[in-house]
């Protein structure tokens, strides 16, 4: 296809589709890229869409750059690398017309796509004349360098990114820094035509940085005095575990040298949620962190915990259910499993970050609201938050003093308490005090039977409901104390949009798809459950709610569908859809749309 | 009034009325935990009862009332205690479990806290059938054994004390309900000991499998009890010159504590350091359908779960929030590297 010489520039707004094996080292150069691209301007985004495997499936890595700062994968590929052979001939099939395609000659096998511009690049064997042994995995740098070349990321760019991923390893960063250059100078003497998109330098924030949600959520816990993390390792929520360990020696060792939390890797996930209780129970701050299988294993306490009032935090990276499902894909599948976990009538708080940002936070405040109010607090990420990398400007030290909640340490302090019972409500806030093991105060035999207000044995159907009826009350208690919800609304008050969670990464651009089509639409990110009071306000002041989400069956409009006195209920539609991927703004804003001409 | 070493009388280690079936064997053993826990002289607060489900871990409402405990939920007793021993490693950890508890539901949890060598000590009352849902059979129970309805169990038993040697736990001992001299040595040097200290009693379940016939019922286990040695158990604090020497042969073995198990032969001498003889008296007393009781195995060089984790001294539990939350300092740090700074 001939191409103009002079053609109109399409900066900073693109989509990079990267294909490549699973288990090839590809994850370093498109990282490489990922980061070149930030340092020379902030709006970039990456998805890694990999399989359940070690090595040798397809796996796809998303890059997307927008100057409006629209961050979910586009809905296409505006340049397509192509190097896995596998994948080959379907990847060129989905291409629109126009594509550019960049490719590795040494692969044999056809680009029949005259539609397409198509760029050819004996790339293993170039690889094989730096280090034959090597090639396999550095031959993904030299896309690299043709993706430098074609776009015009800056040399300093490169470098810098090329360090940092081999941080310190300076033989690592020669060779592959010799590759991408050697990609680059091919492309440069091989390549006469040029293509329209360009990434152009921005005025950027220099405190910015692009860090994964599980790494900030493992900081956050550090930083929110996390003594124990027991974990069973489960994609994606293992890097979560993996990131505290990393951290811990820096930042929590004692005096003594001795480190101040324990680390356990459990035998499954109903011991680490037995030892987050049990390090609870013992008046320290227990942590686990899991996907919805783990959840499901560990229902069983976490009603324990929450009818014994006993304080632990497990993290949910949600990933996609039910069963094993896709174990490498985004879903926000587990909420209202979270919300109601284990037999009875339960009510948890689900602490529900959307940024990264959120999950540094929520990583300290979970510990917080646990202790305040004797329960499990859940935090509920996703594997598109927690896996892949997101913008922070860095993070912020908490502004308030750990809440260890209504313990009683001393006699004097036991004294103070009129009429103490380990389950009495002293306070009128559904909240009893309690005391520790070991501190010798009026022990009790902790259970999940049935008690009475001094904690003991009891099947009295009076004081059973007096029981559940106050851990009602109690949990209700939290609505106005856990994070309020952000709201962004138009004057117009016309359309309502609910959403939580990762969809924090689509919004902006769902939003503008909206409104170009003449519509005026509020949104509402719910950031917690049971949630706040002004969520209800905010749909009570429009007329129009869209409950937006990434599952099948709507589980927070079936939550607000429950819990929402009746006359907002009819205003409320659930817009719900999930196939895996990370929420294409395009799919969301027509299902909207066709929601609100049905119900016109 | 008898005042133990800490000047406590023995009500202060007792708990509330038991619920359980007059004559149950696991009464027997809450008395012997309470022996033991006042003849130790530990203070009652220091210690914590942890229990699962089943007619065995409700025990823990009826001995020690001024020591805190944990009911937990079926079979996952040994993970709660992991929890709260990581963070208060000065609590001393007395758990109380069935044969359904650990040989069934619980062998999972069971298996990773010997691994572990938690430290704590964990008795299992073990009758050879589930009591509170009316009589089944349990993992425990003899091939061949006939309820008085119902067909015939055909399978084996699992052994919780070979199991548990084979895992490498520091310290296994079987006894019995009715021993009430040997199994207060074996709680006694069992508190003494540092790191997982297993003990099989078997307690006659009166109710469902108190027949002759049964393994496991009072008559039986008095006929067919192979004990090892005697044994005496010499705390820390009572000078060991002013005991009486005994007439025949014995060992003594220390215990962390600084008190003394003293190991009287009886018959063969029984050497337990050697994890294989004490296989082999079990797999022995098996085959003659015997019940070998004592110290089967003792290890006392194990690291213990909390010394493998290499934790700070100040039990977890008791750290400020100065210790425990980095500083500003420390985030505007971690914040500039990623920067690149």
């Amino acid at each position: 296809m001939e191409m103009h010489v002079k053609m109109e520039r399409i900066c900073n707004d693109f989509t990079i589709n990267i294909a490549t094996a699973n288990g090839t080292g590809s994850q370093s150069s498109n990282l490489i890229i990922l980061n070149s691209m930030f340092h020379m301007a902030d709006p970039v985004s990456g998805k890694n869409l990999f399989p359940s495997n070690i090595s040798g499936l397809p796996t796809w890595f998303i890059i997307r750059a927008s100057d409006n700062g629209y961050q979910s994968p586009g809905d296409k590929a505006h340049i397509q690398v192509l190097m896995n052979k596998d994948t080959w001939f379907k990847d060129l099939e989905s291409l629109e017309p126009g594509t550019i395609v960049i490719y590795n000659e040494d692969a044999k096998l056809p680009v029949d796509r005259d539609d397409c511009p198509s760029f050819g690049m004996p790339m293993t064997k170039m690889a094989r004349g730096i280090n034959p042994k090597l090639a396999r995995l550095m031959c993904n740098m030299y896309y690299v360098g043709a993706l430098a070349h074609l776009l015009g990321i800056e040399q300093n760019a490169l470098e810098m990114a090329v360090r940092n991923q081999f941080k310190g390893k300076e033989k690592a960063i020669e060779l592959n820094l010799r590759a991408i250059s050697e990609g680059l100078d091919y492309a440069t003497e091989n390549w006469e035509d040029e293509i329209p998109y360009r990434v152009e330098s921005r005025e950027k924030d220099p405190d910015s940085f692009l860090i994964e949600g599980n790494e900030a959520i493992a900081l956050g816990s550090i930083f929110g005095g996390i003594n124990m993390l027991s974990w069973y390792p489960i994609t994606p929520s293992s890097s979560l575990a993996e990131g505290i360990i990393q951290w811990l020696p820096e930042l929590r060792d004692a005096d003594d040298g001795g480190s101040t939390c324990a680390v356990i890797q459990a035998e499954d996930e109903l011991a680490a949620a037995g030892m987050v209780i049990g390090a609870g129970w013992a008046g320290g701050r227990g942590m686990t962190c899991t996907s919805g299988p783990g959840i499901s294993l560990m229902s069983e306490f976490i009603g324990l915990a929450y009818f014994a009032e006993v304080p632990g935090v497990i993290w949910d990276v949600n990933r996609v259910g039910p069963s094993t499902g896709l174990p490498t894909r985004t879903q926000q599948g587990d909420l209202s499993m979270l919300y109601e976990a284990s037999h009875g009538d339960t009510q948890h708080i689900v602490l529900i970050p959307g940024t990264v940002d959120e999950c540094f936070e929520y990583g300290w405040r979970t510990f917080d609201y646990a202790e305040r109010f004797q329960t499990i607090v859940f935090g509920f990420s996703d594997l598109d938050l927690g896996m892949n990398r997101w913008s922070t400007s860095g993070f912020e030290y908490p502004d308030s003093p750990m809440d260890r909640g209504k313990v009683l340490r001393s006699q004097e302090e036991m004294d103070a308490v009129e009429n103490y019972g380990r389950y009495r409500d002293v306070d009128g806030d559904g909240i009893p005090y309690r005391t520790l093991p070991g501190s010798g105060l009026d022990p009790i035999l902790y259970r999940g039977t049935g008690h009475d207000e001094d904690g003991i044995y009891s099947e009295d159907p009076d004081v059973y409901y007096a029981t559940i009826s106050r851990l009602k009350k109690k949990i209700e208690g939290a609505r106005d104390l856990l994070p309020a919800p952000i709201i962004r609304e138009e004057e117009e008050q016309q359309i309502g949009v609910i959403y939580y969670g990762s969809m924090e990464n689509s919004i902006t651009e769902i939003d503008d798809m909206l409104e170009s089509t003449g519509l005026s639409v509020s949104t509402c990110r719910v950031r917690a459950l049971p949630y706040h009071s002004e969520v209800e306000a905010f749909i009570e002041r429009h007329e129009k709610v869209i409950v937006l989400e990434i599952n099948r069956d709507g589980q927070m409009y079936g939550i607000l569908r429950k819990e929402l006195p009746a006359h907002l209920i009819p205003r409320l539609h659930s817009v719900a859809y999930t196939d895996g991927l990370p929420p294409r703004a395009r799919v969301y804003a027509d299902m909207i749309l066709d929601t609100l001409e049905v119900t016109a | 009034m008898k005042l133990n070493v800490i000047d406590l009388e023995k009500s202060e280690y007792t708990g509330g009325k038991s619920s359980l079936c007059p004559g149950c064997g696991h009464d027997q053993i809450s008395n012997v935990i309470i022996q033991a826990a006042w003849e130790n002289g530990i203070p009652p607060e220091g210690i914590a009862k942890m229990s699962g489900i089943g007619c065995s871990s409700k025990t823990p409402a009826y001995f020690l009332g001024k020591s805190h405990g944990f009911n937990t939920v079926h079979g996952r007793m040994p993970s709660v205690t992991t929890g709260a021993s990581m963070v208060n490693r000065s609590l001393s950890f007395l758990a109380v479990s069935g044969d359904g508890d650990t040989a069934s539901i619980g062998i999972g949890q069971f298996i990773h806290a010997i691994r572990r060598n938690l430290d704590m000590v964990y008795i299992i009352e073990n009758n050879g059938v589930y009591g509170l849902t009316k009589g089944q059979y349990s993992a425990t129970v003899e091939r061949g054994s006939k309820k008085k309805k119902g067909a015939m169990n055909e399978q084996p038993p699992i052994d919780l004390c070979a199991m548990a040697i084979n895992l490498g736990c520091s310290f296994v001992a079987r006894s019995f309900s009715g021993s009430k001299k040997q199994l207060t040595s074996i709680i006694r040097a069992a508190m003494g000991h540092r790191g997982m200290a297993v003990i099989d009693v078997i307690s006659p379940c009166v109710t469902f499998s108190n027949n002759d016939e049964s393994y496991k019922s009072y008559n039986y286990v008095k006929e067919n009890d192979e004990v090892l040695h005697l044994l005496d158990y010499i705390p820390h604090f009572t000078p060991i010159e002013e005991v009486d020497i005994p007439e025949g042969e014995f060992d003594d073995i220390q215990m962390f504590d600084g008190s003394t198990l003293r190991l009287e032969t009886v018959g063969d001498e029984h050497d337990p350091s050697d994890p294989m003889s004490a296989l082999s008296a079990i797999h022995r007393a098996e085959m003659d359908n015997k019940h070998v009781t004592g110290l089967l195995y003792y290890d006392n060089s194990m690291q213990t779960a909390e010394e493998a984790l290499g934790l700070t001294e100040t039990p977890l539990s008791a750290l400020s929030e100065h210790e425990l939350r980095p500083s500003a300092d420390a985030l505007d740090d971690i914040n500039s590297r990623f920067r690149g700074n």
